[in-house]
């Protein structure tokens, strides 16, 4: 009898063991918990469309045709050995950064730690940073600017590369992760980090011209606009600095992050914050116009479109703004969570959504035009 | 609905906390989660108690339970029935060693949840941590990500160097060990051998598979379990060349209903003897046959009847 008492207490515990390791394990099987899934947003050019999808490729798409451009060019992914991991033996590469396309190469970034270059006419690799090795994940897109490429890791690196072989130009280090996509204006190239501070490098050799520091981690992209840089931190306020020094002109406070970058149009600055609330605001003076409030946390950066200002929400839905009157209108539901920032051309919005399908809705009537599973191909 | 019920009453206050004990331990994650896991020690203190008496009473249950075995070793359904009496008599709940444990189960669940998203470990999770900030804690927002480094450790991914494993096997082992019952039947040592290296291996294995913050839970919260049990088991129990025989201060109540039921035990015993002695003296030196037959049959009914009337009510 106590033997079969002390099999049955094995048994049990043994139960339990399994059901604190499908606990941990399996709710990291759904996606967007536990596996990085990315959500690369789309490059528009004149004739075509640059995007990474979930699983780990770039992918080149006519846009008149929807076809592919080339093959899409995959990514590999160092192997994952945990026992309950649902990575195991995958190699999709998470890529959360916007490509950036040059009149000759594309270039993205990948969760696993490589920056690569891409030939924009035929899709061969032209050369990936580092060669060997990889670096910590890279959170943050590229932005391609005057001859060089830019990138931050969550090594709290800024990596300026020479944009035609890759070579190293310049490495600026911070003390936090440096997850967003930095931004350049003339020689002045800004980028936020986790260790709360703004910083402004000289493009040339990456010297620091001025540093701001917040209360919070900074994941947004900063914003330029008419000497003013503004940009969102995770201490709930909105900042605006002397494109110059970096003295502060002005902050404005919400009730959560801000994680994307912020939107101006005809004076005004469009922020839209994890709250779920986007803020309209003086650009001169930071003085609140109207709160849109979206019902939905914004993560995902908002842009004009047919002189109109888009946002889309984590939820799904896509709106059209219009500050003068505090009205909101529906363009879409797409019923799929939206973390991708939002691209458009030739009035068209061009969304990436967490499922892996890119939408071309109409930025007037906000019909969907077509839509694409980025993995069914 | 669940999710939400979860996030709202374990997750999103699990977060939090951590967010702010590490803001006062100078932004040390590792320190948050040693507190942690002495706040969730200390609200299930009053069980972790109560399974340590539990056990210990049933260490010193074993001598009986051996004579009980040897006794109705056949007749299995008796030996239950004895069993279950000398628990509920002494106030043993075998299976009770088993709910601080599921009690902390949802416990490392939350940990490993809260661990990914405040140490930023994937981008959606992290961006998910956002909705479990309470608005009114406004230092949560400055404080995350909060920082992986802890001594040697990256809170957010297994050991490296293996010695987590190693400390959380070895902990456990100590504190099983400590609590295992001495017992003289072979197959019940060899029981208690298995389960006494059972769990500390499977822990070590999962420890190689979860990031460290979860597994300085299990360390921390295993030495406090070797500590609470030395000062309620009076010594190092099984740990010990010597068997740990002094009494512990606390355990008095176990200990005198052990006692009692030994005592009825005893006297049962003795009950038995006296009856088959008067009862070989009454028929003197009747012998063999017919007679002696009636002779067995007639004491086991007054066995029978002894046992009824001595069985504690």
């Amino acid at each position: 009898m106590l033997q079969k008492r002390t099999i049955g207490k094995v048994l049990i515990l043994a139960v339990l063991l399994l059901a604190l390791a499908s606990g941990l394990a399996i709710p990291s099987c759904r996606p967007a918990q536990g596996i990085p899934r990315g959500w690369s947003g789309v490059s528009v050019t004149d004739g075509a469309l640059f995007l990474g999808s979930m699983g780990g490729k770039l992918v080149a798409i006519d846009k008149s045709t929807q076809e592919r451009l080339w093959p899409d060019v995959p990514f590999k992914q160092k192997q994952s050995s945990s026992l309950f991991s649902c990575t195991q033996g995958a190699t999709a590469v998470a890529i959360y950064g916007t490509p950036a396309v040059t009149a000759e190469l594309v270039y993205i970034t990948g969760y696993n730690g490589k920056m690569y270059a891409i030939n924009r006419e035929t899709g061969a690799s032209r050369w990936v940073y580092p060669r060997e090795d990889e670096l910590e994940p890279i959170v943050g897109g590229p932005v391609a600017a005057g001859g060089k490429v830019y990138f931050g890791g969550s090594d709290g690196r800024l990596y300026a590369l020479d944009a035609a072989t890759g070579d190293k130009v310049w490495i600026f280090e911070s003390e936090g992760k440096i997850w967003g996509t930095p931004a350049v204006n003339g020689d002045t190239v800004y980028v936020g980090s986790f260790d709360n501070k703004l910083y402004a490098l000289n493009v040339a050799d990456g010297s620091l011209k001025w540093e701001f520091k917040t209360e919070g981690a900074i994941v947004a992209t900063p914003l330029v606009y008419d000497g003013t840089v503004y940009f969102g931190s995770f201490d709930r306020y909105l900042y605006a600095l002397s494109e110059i020094d970096g003295s502060l002109r002005w902050k404005y406070q919400a009730d959560n992050w801000f994680w994307s970058r912020p939107l101006a149009d005809d004076g005004i600055i469009y922020a839209g914050s994890v709250d779920g609330k986007v803020h309209a605001l003086k650009a001169e003076n930071g003085e609140k116009m109207v709160v849109f409030d979206m019902e939905s946390p914004v993560s995902s950066s908002p842009i004009l479109a047919a002189g109109s200002v888009i946002v889309a929400v984590e939820a799904g839905q896509v709106y059209s703004l219009e500050a003068s009157t505090g009205q909101k209108k529906l363009l879409v539901n797409l019923e799929e969570e939206i973390f991708a920032p939002l691209a458009a051309g030739d009035g068209v919005i061009y969304i990436h959504s967490a499922d892996d399908v890119l939408y071309a809705v109409d930025a007037f009537s906000g019909a969907t035009q077509w839509s694409l599973e980025l993995e069914s191909e | 609905m669940v999710g939400e019920i979860w996030d709202l009453i374990i997750l999103s206050p699990m977060i939090n906390v951590l967010i702010v004990v590490s803001g006062f331990l100078f932004s040390n994650f590792g320190l948050s989660i040693i507190v942690l896991t002495i706040i969730v020690r200390g609200i299930t203190m009053p069980l972790t108690l109560k399974q340590t008496r539990s056990t210990k009473a049933l260490q010193d249950l074993q001598p009986k339970m051996a004579e009980l075995q040897q006794k109705h070793g056949k007749d299995k359904q008796k030996l239950a029935q004895e069993q279950m009496r000398m628990y509920k008599e002494s106030g043993v709940n075998p299976a009770g060693c088993l709910l601080p444990m599921l009690v902390q189960l949802p416990v490392w669940i939350a940990l490993f949840q809260s661990i990914i998203r405040v140490l930023a470990v994937i981008p959606e999770d992290f961006l998910k941590l956002s909705g479990h900030l309470y608005t009114s804690w406004p230092q949560v927002f400055s404080l995350v990500p909060l920082n992986s480094r802890f001594l040697w450790l990256d809170l957010a991914v297994p050991d490296r160097y293996l010695m987590l494993p190693i400390l959380v096997g070895g902990t456990m082992w100590l504190s099983q060990k400590m609590v295992t019952p001495r017992t003289g039947d072979p197959k019940q040592q060899a029981q208690s051998r298995m389960m006494l290296w059972m769990m500390p291996m499977m822990f070590a294995f999962i420890t190689m598979q979860f990031p460290s913050g979860l597994a300085l839970y299990w360390v921390v919260s295993n030495v406090i379990q070797i500590g609470m049990q030395y000062f309620m088991t009076g010594g190092w129990g099984g740990l010990s060349t010597q068997a740990a025989d002094k009494p512990a201060g606390r355990d008095k109540k176990y200990i005198k209903r052990i006692t009692r039921v030994e005592e009825k035990a005893a006297d049962y015993e003795a009950s038995e003897s006296d009856i088959g002695a008067d009862v070989s003296a009454d028929i003197g030196g009747a012998k063999g046959g017919a007679s002696s037959d009636r002779y067995q049959a007639g004491l086991r009914a007054m066995k029978r009847h002894s046992k009824k009337s001595k069985r504690p009510k």
